[in-house]
């Protein structure tokens, strides 16, 4: 089997799990050794469903002595099987890497033999990227359940990230659907990752301060952290009956017992064909994309949990955003003034994020901000007014300031695109012409806006700037090489440009005796 | 910096030479950093106060208004440098660089427009007490405490900062999609096309990533080449590159990430609008695993 058909075998059972960033961590580069990382990550292609490629995301193997009902590499599928071994893998990723396709490796894999086998074989692969290659990419690895504590703590040393998979938001669920996999399984390399973070992280930071005595000690070679860019984990959301209320419960507790660094949720799709699985194609997209919101909340907006869901109302709103749906509920809170307001406080206002918030605040020192100022500043102004006054003034007149009238103003369905299964869509209370004749209708209502949170995705601001004003070209580069030695470029043969010096050039050299 | 040094204070001051009907004028300048500090030297020293700063392939005069050309001239951009970094600090002058790499046709008003604002708001600093006063050679390093980077709203201000940013929004994209080839001679080469000059922007960024391996990032809208042979990196302004064969090596890695791109997507959560989004398409004919996905006439790369 050649590489390129491995490849695509192991991508193919891979592609199911979310978490693809390349976030937490800043290492710069080093002299000599390949790649660094940055602490926002950088996605480096989008695939044609919207997700982010950020990472080569692959397995190991797709071989897997499980039988988990819900997944494609359970072992009574009938699939093509595969396994990289250690070097073809890292000699793939060195390739992708240099051609900036890639910020790194995530790492998965089905279990070959048995879980500590499995580790092994990845342990292997990591090595190499890392002690023989000088890798400073990013590296995301996922624990085998079931694996032995020694090779995690080995794996944990060579990976930026590290997770592990929680499947299902329940015991009952894991039981009914992954019967091989307990909660306490899942939990106690969970456990084991957090406690590690936490001492290696005390270590460092006394050797840093230096309040041990013993110089001597210190190794020569400096030993990799571990899982520097913390943990996270995903669950499948849809697969069984758990409510939104225990699921963002769930996640915040994992937040904060267990120190994540991201929850990753996935709406179930059906792959295999199985009597407890629930029927139909019906994939949760929509709620999905409401999870994700909430749990921006949680991380972002510091919201707590029971403000977001309580147990009343254990489903979010399909049709409204979590954090307006908060407002609503707390209408007694609003309208807060943009000029005197704490950045807690505009956070929680409907139409302003973290960035709008944050320039608000720059912005007030020196000047008094009314409605045009506002609009300014990355703030969506129209659901914005009706929760905020502008230097006294309040621009949302018209609606009340009631719950009924706001709801109506502030609800949205969620845009999945114009194509696929979320785009026979009519907007709810639109009304259509051909309706009675039969005809299909949703089409064209398709447009509106994007969705405000694409799970794992940055968002990149929007351009400015036309294409014009093209510099004329003063240099020319012919066939010949230029031979000066240095190899290398000599080859790729340039003549005589004419270097562009100026203020270009690095400080140091422009700086005057 | 002493004769023009001052010029900060008489912002207040500045008129116009009374030369045509309306009394305005413009400025023409070369599009290069240099030449739009040239310019704003000019308008300091013959307090003169410019209401368009333009590349002479932007230039539409107004009824009435005369024209200038201002000579590029690098003592004086070095000047007005310096005089930015004392008045406001480094990261200041930092931002006009980034923000003069744009491509909006105004980007020489709106920088100007902001000098003018900031210098008059802020005096030079007093050397006299500096520490650093035998280190910094003439640039500040010192920071404000208040820049006037976060007087967002300034309408001198805000048009500045918007352009700073899609500049910096643009070098992201380029850090994101830029593809690099292996090429005959052991040498990596990348083809871009932003929206604004951003090579000077990414070069320190991949030379420090790929230190290990030669590279040249060729700008193609701007003709502007960045070069890095393993020291320092160095921009060559061209109209042609002639690349090298690409190694075997190379379409074996281009196939795999093809694969690999085709593979990873999720058939059930089909949504192009949402890739195109993140991904322009304006970019696609510099992304190995997009060309295919053009129309045939504009997939056509380079000519070999």
């Amino acid at each position: 089997m050649d590489l390129i058909e491995k490849l695509e075998i192991l991508t193919d059972a891979a592609k199911y799990d979310v978490a693809c960033t390349s976030s937490g961590i800043d290492r710069d580069a080093q002299k000599g050794k390949l790649g660094s990382t940055v602490a926002a990550g950088i996605c480096h292609s989008f695939a044609a469903d919207g997700r982010c490629i950020t990472l080569l995301k692959v397995l190991q193997t797709n071989v897997c002595v499980y039988d988990c009902v819900y997944c494609v590499n359970r072992c009574s599928n009938e699939i093509a099987r595969a396994a990289f071994k250690p070097r073809e893998l890292a000699d793939l990723t060195i390739g992708f890497y240099r051609r900036n396709y890639i910020e790194g490796l995530f790492l998965s894999s089905g279990v070959i033999a048995s879980p500590d086998y499995t580790t092994e074989l990845m342990v292997e692969t990591l090595r190499i990227l890392r002690d023989e290659y000088q890798f400073r990419g990013y590296i995301h690895a996922k624990a085998v359940p079931g694996a032995s504590p020694e090779l995690v703590g080995v794996l944990g040393h060579l990976a930026d990230r590290m997770s592990v998979n929680m499947e299902l938001p329940s015991q009952d669920s894991l039981r009914l659907l992954a019967p091989e996999k307990s909660k306490q399984d899942i939990l106690r390399p969970m456990r084991q990752i957090k406690d590690s973070i936490a001492e290696d992280k005390d270590t460092r930071a006394l050797m840093k301060r230096g309040t041990h005595y013993l110089y001597a000690k210190r190794p020569a070679k400096k030993s990799r952290a571990f899982v520097p860019a913390g943990q996270s984990t995903q669950m499948i959301v849809g697969a069984s009956p758990e409510s939104d209320y225990h699921i963002l419960r769930l996640s915040a507790s994992l937040y904060q017992n267990l120190a994540l660094k991201r929850v990753f949720f996935s709406a179930y799709l059906p792959v295999n064909h199985d009597a407890r699985l629930p029927a139909g194609d019906a994939v949760q997209l929509d709620r999905e994309h409401r999870l994700y919101q909430a749990d921006w909340l949680l991380r972002f907006y510091e919201f707590d949990v029971d403000e977001i869901i309580t147990p009343e109302h254990p489903f979010l709103d399909p049709a409204l955003d979590p954090k307006a749906n908060w407002a609503l509920n707390n209408l007694d809170s609003f309208p807060v003034e943009v000029n005197t307001a704490p950045y807690e406080m505009l956070l929680r206002v409907p139409g302003i994020g973290v960035r709008g918030a944050k320039l608000i605040l720059r912005a007030r020192r020196s000047a008094t901000l009314r409605e045009g100022e506002i609009r300014k500043l990355g703030v969506a102004y129209k659901r914005a007014r009706f929760f905020i006054t502008c230097n006294g003034s309040y621009a949302g007149t018209g609606v009340g300031l009631s719950r009924e009238g706001l709801r109506a103003q502030l609800a949205a369905p969620i845009q999945g695109g114009r194509h696929g299964r979320r785009a026979d869509r009519a907007l709810p209370g639109q009304m259509s012409l051909f309706e009675s004749a039969g005809a299909p209708t949703s089409r064209l209502f398709g447009s509106g806006r994007a969705p405000a949170l694409a799970p794992a995705a940055a968002a990149a601001g929007a351009g400015g700037g036309d294409l014009d004003g093209e510099e004329r070209c003063t240099g020319r580069i012919a066939g010949q090489a230029r031979n000066d030695g240095v190899g290398g470029l000599g080859a790729a043969g340039w003549d005589s440009g004419t270097t562009q010096a100026g203020l270009w050039v690095k400080p140091a050299m422009t700086v005057e005796a | 910096m002493t004769a023009g040094a001052g010029t900060g204070r008489i912002a207040g001051q500045a008129r116009n030479d009374g030369v045509g009907g309306l009394g305005e004028l413009a400025f023409v300048f070369d599009g290069s950093l240099e030449g739009l500090l040239s310019a704003v030297f000019v308008a300091y020293a013959e307090k003169l106060d410019p209401c368009d700063i333009v590349r002479p392939e932007n230039l539409q005069p107004r009824l009435g208004q005369a024209v200038r050309e201002v000579a590029t001239d690098i003592e004086r951009a070095l000047r007005v440098q310096k005089g930015i970094c004392k008045n406001c600090g480094p990261s200041v002058f930092e931002a006009v660089k980034a923000a003069s790499l744009s491509d909006d046709p105004d980007i020489g008003t709106v920088v100007y427009r902001f000098l003018r604002y900031a210098l008059e708001k802020n005096s030079p600093r007093d050397c006299a007490a500096c520490r650093n006063r035998a280190r910094c050679g003439g640039l500040c390093t010192r920071e404000h405490a208040r820049s006037v980077l976060s007087d967002l709203v300034h309408p001198s201000v805000e048009p500045f900062v918007a352009a700073h940013r899609a500049v910096y929004n643009e070098r992201h994209r380029i850090m994101q999609f830029l593809r690099f080839e292996q090429v005959e001679g052991g040498v990596w080469f990348a083809q871009c096309n932003p929206k604004a000059s951003v090579v000077p922007l990414i070069m320190d960024w991949f030379a420090s990533r790929f230190n290990t391996q030669a590279f040249m990032v060729y700008d193609e809208a701007h003709r502007l080449a960045g070069v890095y042979e393993g020291r320092e990196w160095y921009l060559v302004k061209t109209d042609l590159v002639a690349v090298p064969e690409r190694t075997p090596d190379e379409l074996v890695m281009q196939q795999a990430w093809k694969r690999f791109y085709r593979t990873i997507a999720v058939e059930s959560r089909y949504n192009p609008e949402l890739r195109r989004q993140f991904m322009p398409k304006r970019l696609w004919k510099n992304i190995v695993e997009m060309q295919e996905d053009l129309p045939a006439s504009t997939a056509i790369r380079r000519s070999r």
